[in-house]
């Protein structure tokens, strides 16, 4: 058995469950707390999105069916909340005629916890251009380190299309980085 | 050479994936940091809110299972038909007293006579207390009575009117026809 599948175990039952939360806390919250930042941006964002991708895996971790790993399990909570929470601060500044013109870039330079220099301002830069679907699966690959297969159940799109679009990403990059 | 280098800089630049830390890696990249001692703080934090939600989703279960328990809804039904079969009873009651107020009053004593019986002096109290009596109580009876005689009679003589209404309009009818 697997250490997921044992901490699986654990967490579905009811006596085990807040001790291997504990564990689940130590191997995933870094991870999945950079999976996060990327989408949303700053700490101050990242660290809600968290919070609430916890909660809502400690809630749900008994429906959990087991079809796919508990590290994508996880990855996909995560994923979505973010987008929840992109899609509630999008409609918020709607609201809020100040915060409209603010892209995600400005708002990552201008964060405390930002401390990049012009290669890397530039590098977000270029992430930040790409589509959608390109910057998630460009992130997964390079910097979360997630299979091809993992992402594909993540973000639901199939492995070769997932591959093609991640070179294309990585020769855009290398040609314009040092540009 | 020195394009050389640049060009060696610019091929190598994503050449190197995660290597050990996340975090560095991020850094490195990105730029992106984070406060110290995040991790241990944000892990201390989530398992507070865990708790407090459990506690609050517990609370929300007792107040659920108190609501669904059948035996509740059949008390609660019986304690609002209770309820509302007293009100209607204990109004009915007000009224009946209130009426027996009402006949009452028309058999107790006038202000004037209690006054008046304060300054009679003891021996002639038998006397007063005759007169008064037959004046009060016997006088304001036969008064009463003679209302509910002239009522009946009222109505007697309506009831006739109305036979005789009557019986000139099938007269008439009838010499007519």
């Amino acid at each position: 058995m697997s250490k997921d599948a044992e901490l699986v175990k654990k967490l579905k039952n009811p006596a085990l469950k807040d001790k291997a939360f504990s564990e689940l806390l130590n191997v995933y919250q870094e991870r999945l707390y950079w999976h996060i930042r990327k989408i949303v941006g700053t700490h101050e964002n990242a660290d809600d999105v968290l919070q609430n991708t916890f909660i809502r895996i400690y809630k749900s971790i008994a429906n959990f069916k087991e079809k796919s790993s508990l590290h994508t399990w996880m990855y996909r909570i995560a994923y979505n909340e973010s987008i929840r929470f992109l899609d509630k601060n999008k409609k918020r500044s709607y609201q809020n005629i100040e915060t409209v013109s603010d892209t995600s870039l400005q708002v990552l330079f201008e964060d405390e916890y930002f401390d990049g220099d012009e290669i890397q301002k530039k590098l977000n830069t270029i992430i930040d251009g790409f589509k959608e679907k390109q910057k998630r699966v460009f992130q997964m690959k390079y910097f979360d380190d997630l299979s091809f297969r993992q992402i594909s159940e993540v973000l639901d799109v199939s492995e070769s299309t997932l591959k093609s679009t991640y070179y294309a990403a990585v020769k855009i990059i290398e040609q314009k980085i040092f540009l | 050479m020195e394009k050389s280098t640049e060009n060696n800089k610019n091929q190598n630049f994503l050449k190197e994936g995660l290597k050990g830390d996340i975090s560095t890696h991020h850094k490195e990249y990105l730029g992106t940091t984070i406060p110290k001692d995040y991790f241990a703080q944000s892990k201390l934090s989530i398992l507070d809110k865990i708790k407090e939600e459990a506690r609050v989703e517990e609370d929300s279960k007792k107040q659920n299972v108190f609501y669904l328990q059948p035996q509740f809804k059949y008390i609660a039904a019986a304690t609002l038909v209770f309820i509302l079969s007293l009100t209607v009873w204990l109004q009915n009651s007000n009224n009946s007293n209130l009426e027996i107020e009402t006949n009452f009053e028309e058999f107790t004593f006038s202000d004037d006579v209690l006054i008046n019986s304060l300054l009679i002096e003891d021996l002639e109290i038998d006397a007063f207390a005759e007169a008064t009596l037959f004046n009060e109580v016997v006088v304001k009876a036969e008064l009463t009575e003679q209302k509910i005689d002239n009522l009946i009679l009222n109505s007697l003589i309506v009831e006739d009117s109305l036979l005789d209404n009557y019986i000139d309009d099938e007269l008439l009818e009838t010499i007519i026809l």
